[in-house]
């Protein structure tokens, strides 16, 4: 969380006690370096402020959890292939969507993201057998929550490929894209 | 039974609601503090005459009154942020959704054993000594001994 300013320790040394805890506004010419590499959940820091904050201005965001075993092949074949993606999407790999719980993707939209899909295997292809029925209900249930508190369900969105189905991947996104491109910028307090 | 230490400890931060208790008929009273409850269903699968049940249907005004530093605490913290209105339910829960449920609890019901208070990770359940001028004897089942004689 706080490595940006761990690493420039000489730069703000007579000042480093009052900023390095508070704002993000000191981290934030670092953390708009875009990331080559993918966060992969539970195994890093990376926050969601710090996977969106090179978004420009006014632009959408959306974070895509993808399963490591199919939905990831699928983006990342689509990356191979230089296919255009919307500049919108953040992925995420999760090991399995299983891991991804109802709190991952609220703490996503108030954290800065304008919507949130998971991508996981087909039904039935689930790697560890039924991880993606388990998301399909926790995105289910986040969508009721959403919906409970007046904010448009479809900002949440759960959808199953295979590992070689790459143009459902591209479609998806880009599905996924146009939905929220619709909505207005998800207000927050 | 008194509260554990974490339940205590949880509670000394809450504005102190009370709510759902019953009078048992074995042993003692059986009070739930729903701003506590995590929602496992431990209760549940410990309730021998099926006094607690876990239901359908979850009311979301539950997450915004649990204390802070939780998982539920955090879950109603991104949903405070984003939130346009107070929250509105109940709503239905999807099957494989097991820890987001409201837990119903039929005073008629329970037996006062306690099952489910030991059973409690969070001390959400509390069990209450029923006052000795207030205990009925055997108000159903067997009767007490020397009755009749």
């Amino acid at each position: 969380m706080n490595v940006p300013a761990v690493a420039t320790p000489e730069a703000t040394a007579p000042a480093v006690a009052a900023p390095e805890a508070s704002p993000p506004a000191v981290a934030a010419p670092e953390a708009r370096v875009p990331q080559a590499r993918v966060p992969e959940l539970g195994a890093s820091d990376v926050t969601v402020s710090e996977v969106i904050a090179d978004s420009a201005d006014g632009e959408r965001s959306i974070i895509a959890f993808l399963c490591r075993e199919c939905a990831y092949s699928a983006a990342d074949a689509a990356g191979n292939a230089r296919t255009p993606l919307p500049p919108t999407i953040r992925t995420i790999m999760v090991p399995c969507t299983g891991r991804v719980s109802p709190l991952h993707l609220l703490a996503a939209l108030a954290d800065g993201a304008d919507g949130i899909y998971v991508a996981g295997c087909l039904e039935g292809q689930c790697h560890y057998r039924v991880g993606n029925f388990h998301a399909l209900d926790r995105v289910a249930f986040v969508r009721r929550l959403l919906e409970s508190v007046g904010v448009e369900p479809e900002r949440a969105a759960m959808f199953t490929m295979s590992a070689a189905d790459t143009p459902r991947f591209v479609a998806t996104a880009r599905g996924m894209d146009a939905t929220i491109s619709r909505l207005p910028r998800l207000p927050r307090s | 039974m008194p509260l554990s230490a974490r339940g205590r400890q949880v509670a000394g931060d809450l504005r102190g609601a009370t709510s759902g208790v019953s009078a048992g008929v074995l042993g003692c009273e059986i009070a739930r503090h729903d701003e506590l409850c995590v929602g496992c269903g431990r209760c549940v699968s410990a309730c021998p005459t099926g006094a607690m049940r876990q239901d359908d249907w979850f009311d979301p005004a539950q997450l915004f009154s649990a204390p802070a530093g939780t998982g539920r605490g955090a879950l109603a913290a991104a949903l405070r942020r984003i939130a346009r209105h107070e929250p509105r339910g109940p709503f239905r829960v999807p099957d494989r959704v097991r820890t987001f449920r409201d837990i119903l609890f039929s005073a008629d019901l329970c037996a006062g054993c306690g099952a489910c208070v030991r059973a409690c990770p969070t001390g959400a359940v509390e069990a209450l000594p029923v006052p000795v001028g207030d205990v009925e004897v055997a108000p159903r089942g067997l009767a007490p001994v020397g009755a009749g004689t």
